[in-house]
């Protein structure tokens, strides 16, 4: 466009309209009459002017950079998009905030203290004193009645009279209505009958309000109302229309209230005819004694209830006996499977273990049914209703006590004779439908007497324990909480009705009798633990058929105690361990035994076996054995340790250490040095067997554990015939090593030379033969091994990818968005950006601010040296002028004076 | 530097001072409570020192002194006065003979010196029996040494009375008080540079000149406790400044250089290893060989023959040794041709049952930590190892898979050891028919002929399935993916039995343990049904009654 800045201004004006050719008077009179249209021009003119002053002001906007080049995209441009930010109007803003805040600042700077006089008129010389008093006065007045509630109607009227409701300008005044003037009173107040008459009093004098507002309207001229005029109407209104609802409503009660009284009367003449019939009928309120609705309640609840009933459903039915064989095939399957796990080291999750207990705890009779028919026991049990109800619900019991009748053996005819005779005592019952089942009558029946005797536990106690069965042992006990209180309660009778005793102690403190009963058979199952692995002797110590029901007693008993008789088990071992590490005793050995019993010994880890494993392992690794006894203890260690590993099949080196050394060291001659590649150790020649061939060969036994000076050639020949039994049962464990041929070459090269000429004399034809097959046999596994070896593959894994640090390709990649994986350092990332920019903002303010002040700085200054200079030259003018008349004087004194002399 | 050098300085200062106040002491408690031996013996004491008339004394208080054997307690205060007279004519300078004494003192003088000897002897008598008295008689012999090297001669030059101190050396060796010679060498041998180095001679010409098997013995047992007391190897010379006997003025006296210390250490060390005969004896040497020994040898060189000679005794001796004859190679160039095959040898059976074990195997670690080792000699030592370890306790085993997982790591060609497969199907076949046979060699000493290298670890995967669940679960590690470098060995020495137990008992039972769901009929007794439930091995084997 061409042109100055000047003339395009005037040509756009011209445009718009904003300035036009001159108008005449007449129009003029007509545009002024228009008001409405002049008030409508003036506000365009306004946003006209507005936008010609943008115009020519490029910059007082400030704009995005425009794309060099044209491009598309997704998001519309605009001019409004376009436009950054109005640097004009900022700065203005900002500068005026400075001059609020930082210009007081700085005035207020280096002035300390000081009083604000904020009396009204003070700073004010415009006002005459009396003027400043009333208006102080004015306002004093007004502070204490000063409106304390937005919605304080009262206060409101009589402060500020003319700021109430007011009706065409004028307050409203309610003198004459005095009653009426609150409307909630008469919500709350108003009682029923008179509320219709107030009502309508009400109505018609808010009718009446509202015609003469219409009638002033009508006759007054159109009047501009202020916005709190409007305001006021507007809730005028609301609160009037408000109160004709309610009181609408009221009416309507009212009315309803007036036919309800009516109704009754109406009924009544309705009713009348047919009333005779209904008369006889009994009141409905009361049936069957029931008030009626609490009976319909009831009924209510009934139905309610049988409806959420669950449907009635086949109670599980008695299982067939397949399908019981089974179950129990499948619950074996289940406890093996999770036994494999637990050898191959695997975690057995908590959960299942935990629901392994549940099943245990609360289908506990059902599986104790199932375990009779494990133990091929279980028939007919089910016709005796009393075990569960008795809480007798602990399968172990059963399985315990049938074991221990169905063998047969002495003691156990014994113990089923103090069962029946104790049934006999306690109570009388039929036992000859019972007579079929025999294993099982006397428990029930003893553990169904067991309530009655507990029941009359303290009156009873004394006599039963003083009267006994016909063997003289007492039916009660009590329970033993330590060894030597075990032994103390046991000392007195014979060592075979020990497990008489524990059986009773076990069925008068079953835990369901008695809430510390748990606790006490804790302790009591510890105390038998201790007991078993207490030293044993051969005259005093109880017989193996003994120690073998009292083992099998803590078995069962650490289904239900397993953390105490573990915990039992670990001290004992460990006991051993600190005490008497190469000089295992042969109670330990018990001890050992039993471990190998209760706990499974195939486990990857065991709190218990474990540490018993290297207990024994430490024996026979370490113990160089001086007498035949340790060779004994030795071998007996080796069979269990081959025991343990069963079915783990674990390889346990000691083993063949010891039990290659024990066969060297028994031999009648000394192999050579170099055979086999285990640790040899030095031991007493009197220890070989020679001149042996005569004597016949035999087991070992616990006897053959404890040291004595003699050494029978007999016991050396039944050590060197178990070891050999133990190297035949070994290599048949680990058949399946890797390393088989490495591990049992060693042995063959024993055997072989007990099979040397040198020794073969020396020995007795049925230890030659049974090495003599050891040797055959080993031969052909070792064959067989090396036939089925392979060479190692050990690393068929898949080939580790190199780690990569090339990002990762996103699909829907945002420019904006922040992509680092690594959360904390995202986080860091946006916490620095925001740090920085608001490092930057501060910046600038404080900038800004500097520059403010010295401008303000130079303002001041200026300000003050123009004051100076004004001054200093007014001062210079006055000296002059009053020089410049001195001056004169002397001019004029000085001329007179010559003129004077030239006169 | 400076106030230790004082606190030394101070210390035989003091140690003086509490000599000198503890005869007095003596003395005035001696002639309170008898007053009649006492006081004669003073009397004498002061005779002799007022005149030489009274010189005839002597020989009567050496009588005295020599009834010591009869525990008389005169014998004591007539040694203890002997002793200061003696100190008091050294110190008056009655033994120095001058030119120009007349006949008659030169008789005395070398009466008087033959007064002095007879004293002495008598001293090193009591030191060598008398077990109350040898406390006091190493007191009185070693300040009369002291006496004697101040004032014995012209006081130029300077002399050691190295004699008298090598007798008293050789009555110290002779002596069963373990206590005398403890106290000889804290007090003074320790403290004193000259002392030390005197007494490293002393001690070497006291072995030497010990003759027979018999006393040869004892004395070994006696000088390597003294030897052994002696670790406080000078540094520089200007450690060396506590003397006995005022130190020598020369610069470049012997006493005065380190490496004459050195060397008389170095000898004296030598001349005992010479007459170490039993095995016993090699293994205390060689026990502290490193720590106290190593450091007196300027030349480590002599000692190879003695390490060498040890190394090759083979069992715990070799073992012990090893460290020494590794220094050398490493340090000193020492050729030992065939020491890997000598430290292979050494894998034998009792290897991983010995006590030294973990010792060894930090040794056998260093030794086969480079890379640049053949494999098949790597492999060989791998392959013995892991043979070994089917007898071994868990506690080796704990150590030696890992060493071999750092063996695989350094040596890849290795790993063919646990992983070979075989593409050429007319090999495969042959295996799948006859199997393999292991072509490793146990026999063979030569590591590099073992065919180690062309076999497999079937005793590592056969140890996978060890009864102790940790050495199970380590011994996994050969067939699991090798991603971590290596494996540090010291956490997996000193290990044992005890430490493992202790390792299961400390944890506590917190989850109740799993228990045997089938509870058996019989544990110890033949079941009822051989042919239903087969007994248990236990009672095939075991009768009980």
């Amino acid at each position: 466009m061409a042109g100055s800045q000047l003339k395009r201004l005037k040509a756009t004006l011209k445009e718009q309209g904003i300035v036009g050719p001159q108008q005449s008077k007449k129009q003029k009179r007509k545009a002024a009459q228009d008001d409405r249209a002049r008030s409508e021009k003036r506000l365009q003119r306004g946003v006209v002017l507005e936008g010609i002053r943008e115009q020519f002001n490029p910059f007082d906007l400030k704009h995005a950079k425009t794309p060099k080049f044209e491009v598309t995209t997704n998001r519309p441009v605009t001019a409004a998009s376009r436009i950054k930010g109005r640097p004009g109007a900022a700065k203005a803003a900002s500068e005026e905030r400075r001059r609020q805040t930082l210009l007081v600042d700085m005035q207020r700077r280096h002035k300390v203290g000081g009083i604000l006089d904020r009396r009204f008129g003070e700073n004010d010389p415009t006002m005459a004193p009396e003027e400043k008093m009333l208006e102080r006065f004015a306002r004093e007045k007004l502070k204490t009645h000063k409106k304390t509630s937005m919605f304080d109607l009262e206060d409101d009227d009589d402060a500020f009279p003319g700021e109430g409701l007011t009706h065409g300008g004028k307050a409203l005044t309610f003198d004459e209505m005095d009653a009426m003037d609150d409307y909630e009173e008469d919500d709350i107040d108003d009682s029923a009958s008179d509320v219709s008459e107030r009502e309508m009093q009400r109505l018609k004098r808010v009718r009446a309000m509202a015609a003469e507002g219409d009638m002033d309207q009508d006759d007054q001229p159109e009047r501009k109302k202020s916005k709190k005029e409007v305001m006021e109407e507007v809730i005028a209104k609301s609160k009037m229309h408000k109160y004709e609802r309610q009181a609408a409503k009221e009416v309507d009660e009212e009315l309803r209230a007036e036919l309800d009284k009516e109704l009754h009367g109406i009924q009544h003449l309705l009713t009348q005819s047919s009333k005779r019939q209904t008369e006889e009928k009994p009141q409905p309120s009361a049936i069957a004694g029931v008030e009626r609705s609490v009976f319909d309640k009831d009924f209510d609840l009934q139905v309610k209830k049988l409806a959420q009933d669950k449907r009635a459903k086949p109670s599980d039915r008695t299982k067939t006996e397949e399908e019981k064989a089974e179950d129990e095939s499948n619950r074996l399957k289940e406890l093996e499977e999770k036994r494999q796990k637990r050898m191959r080291g695997e975690s057995v999750s908590d959960s299942d273990g935990e629901d392994e207990d549940e099943e245990m705890g609360s289908d506990g009779s059902q599986a104790g049914d199932d375990s009779e028919d494990d133990f091929g026991l279980g028939r007919g049990i089910n016709a005796k209703p009393t075990a569960a109800e008795l809480g007798f619900d602990d399968e172990d019991d059963f399985i315990i006590d049938d074991d221990l009748v169905a063998s047969g053996s002495d003691i156990d005819s014994d113990e089923e004779l103090d069962l029946g005779s104790d049934m006999d005592a306690e109570e009388d019952e039929s036992e000859e439908e019972e007579e079929e089942d025999e294993f099982t009558k006397g428990l029930l029946n003893e553990e169904e007497s067991r309530n009655p005797v507990f029941s009359i536990d303290s009156t009873t106690k004394s006599a039963d324990v003083e009267k006994g069965d016909e063997n003289g042992l007492p039916y009660t006990f009590p329970c033993p909480q330590s060894l030597e209180e075990f032994q103390s309660v046991t000392a007195s009778y014979p060592g075979t009705s020990l497990p008489t005793i524990v059986q009773r102690i076990r069925a008068l403190y079953h835990p369901k009798l008695d809430s510390k009963n748990k606790e006490r058979l804790g302790k009591f199952a510890a105390a038998l633990v201790a007991f078993i692995s207490s030293p044993w002797d051969p005259e005093t110590s109880p017989p193996f058929s003994v120690l073998e029901s009292l083992i099998r007693h803590i078995h069962s008993l650490a289904k239900s105690f397993p953390l105490e008789i573990a915990q039992e088990f670990r001290t004992q071992i460990e006991e051993i361990s600190n005490e008497r590490p190469l000089a295992i005793q042969p109670g330990d050995l018990i001890l050992l035994t039993a471990v190998g019993t209760i706990f499974p010994t195939s486990d990857h880890f065991h709190q218990v076996v474990t540490p018993a494993m290297l207990v024994i392992a430490r024996y026979l690794g370490q113990k160089v054995p001086q007498d035949l006894a340790d060779h004994a203890i030795g071998s007996y260690l080796s069979i269990l340790t081959l025991q343990y590993q069963k079915l783990a099949k674990r390889y346990v080196p000691e083993v063949l250490n010891f039990a290659l050394n024990t066969l060297c060291a028994l031999a009648p001659t000394s192999p050579s040095a170099g055979v086999g590649s285990f640790p040899r150790h030095d031991s007493p020649a009197s220890l070989r067997a020679k001149g042996a061939s005569q004597v016949s060969v035999r087991k070992l036994g616990f006897s053959d554990c404890l040291h004595s000076d003699s050494s029978p050639v007999e016991l050396k020949v039944a050590i060197l015939h178990t070891v050999s039994q133990i190297s035949d049962a070994a290599a048949d464990t680990w058949s399946s090593k890797g390393a088989f041929i490495e591990t049992f070459g060693q042995v063959l090269e024993v055997i072989k030379h007990l099979n040397a000429k040198a020794c073969r004399s020396h020995l007795p034809s049925e230890l030659r033969d049974r090495t003599e097959k050891l040797q055959v046999k080993l031969e052909r596994m070792m064959n067989l091994s090396g036939l089925s070896r392979r060479p190692l593959e050990l690393h068929h894994h898949k080939p580790l990818a190199i780690k990569t640090y090339v990002p990762k390709f996103e699909e829907t990649f945002d420019p904006d968005k922040h992509y680092d994986p690594d959360r904390e350092r995202a986080e860091l990332a946006k916490l620095k950006k925001e740090h920085k920019r608001e490092r930057k903002g501060a910046m600038r303010e404080l900038r800004k601010d500097a520059n403010f002040m010295a401008r303000e700085n130079l303002r001041i200054k200026k300000a003050k040296d123009e004051a100076y200079e004004k001054k200093y030259k007014r001062l210079v003018a006055e000296i002059q002028s009053e020089e410049g008349r001195e001056a004169n004087a002397y001019e004029r004194e000085k001329a007179a004076r010559k003129r004077s002399r030239n006169r | 530097m400076a106030p230790k050098a004082k606190d030394a300085v101070a210390k035989p200062k003091r140690k003086r001072a509490s000599d000198s106040e503890k005869p007095v002491k003596r003395r005035r408690s001696l002639s309170h409570e008898d007053e009649s031996p006492g006081d004669k013996i003073l009397l004498m004491e002061q005779g002799i020192l007022e005149s030489k008339k009274n010189y005839n004394n002597i020989p009567i208080l050496l009588q005295t002194m020599e009834s010591y054997k009869d525990g008389s307690e005169e014998s004591v205060l007539a040694a203890v006065a002997l002793c200061r007279v003696f100190m008091r004519l050294l110190a008056q300078g009655a033994f120095v003979s001058k030119k120009g004494l007349s006949e008659k003192d030169s008789v005395v003088l070398a009466w008087l010196k033959d007064q002095l000897n007879l004293y002495k002897t008598t001293l090193l008598a009591i030191l060598a029996s008398e077990e109350e008295l040898s406390g006091t008689a190493l007191t009185l012999s070693m300040r009369l040494l002291k006496a004697e090297g101040e004032f014995l001669y012209d006081r130029e030059e300077y002399t050691f009375p190295t004699n008298f101190l090598q007798n008293i050396i050789v009555a110290l060796l002779q002596t069963d008080n373990d206590e005398v010679r403890g106290t000889f060498m804290q007090e003074y041998a320790e403290g004193y540079d000259d002392i030390r180095f005197y007494t490293f001679k002393s001690i070497k010409s006291a072995i030497e000149s010990s003759v027979d098997v018999v006393s040869e013995a004892e004395v070994f047992d006696h000088a390597l406790s003294m030897l052994s007391a002696l670790d406080g190897v000078p540094e520089s010379a200007e450690e060396l400044e506590d003397f006995y006997v005022p130190a020598p003025k020369k610069k470049n006296h012997n006493l005065r250089s380190v490496t004459q210390h050195k060397r008389q250490g170095q000898e004296a060390w030598l001349a005992l290893t010479g007459i170490a005969k039993s095995k016993e004896q090699r293994k205390s040497i060689l026990n502290i060989m490193s720590t106290v020994i190593a450091p007196w040898f300027t030349k480590p060189e002599l000692l190879a023959d003695f390490l060498t000679h040890s190394y090759d005794t083979g069992g715990s001796m070799s073992l012990l040794a090893l460290s020494g004859v590794f220094y050398l190679i490493q340090e000193r160039n020492l050729d030992y041709p065939s020491f890997y095959h000598k430290l292979y040898s050494l894998l034998d059976r009792s290897i991983l049952h010995s006590k030294h074990r973990s010792r060894f195997f930090r040794l056998l670690d260093t030794f086969l930590g480079s890379t640049h080792l053949p494999a098949a000699l790597v492999a060989s030592f791998i392959k013995r190892l892991s043979r070994l370890s089917l007898n071994a306790p868990p506690s080796a085993v704990v150590f030696v898979i890992p060493w071999i997982y750092n063996q695989l790591r350094r040596h890849p060609t290795c790993t063919l050891m646990i992983h070979r497969e075989n593409k050429d199907p007319s090999i495969k076949k042959l295996i799948q028919n006859n199997g393999v046979e292991d072509p490793f060699l146990p026999d063979e000493t030569d590591p590099m002929e073992t065919g180690a290298i062309d076999s497999s670890l079937w005793e590592i995967e056969q140890l996978q399935s060890h009864y102790h669940p940790n050495v199970a679960t380590i011994a996994k590690i050969i067939s699991d993916q090798f991603t971590k470098q290596s494996y540090n060995m010291e956490d997996f020495l000193d290990h044992s039995y005890a430490t493992l137990l202790e390792a299961e008992m400390t944890k506590n039972v917190r989850k109740a343990p799993v228990v045997e769901f089938h509870i058996p009929k019989r544990v110890f007794l033949p079941q009822d049904e051989p042919t239903a439930n087969p007994d248990s091995l236990l009672v095939k084997l075991w009768s009980f009654q």
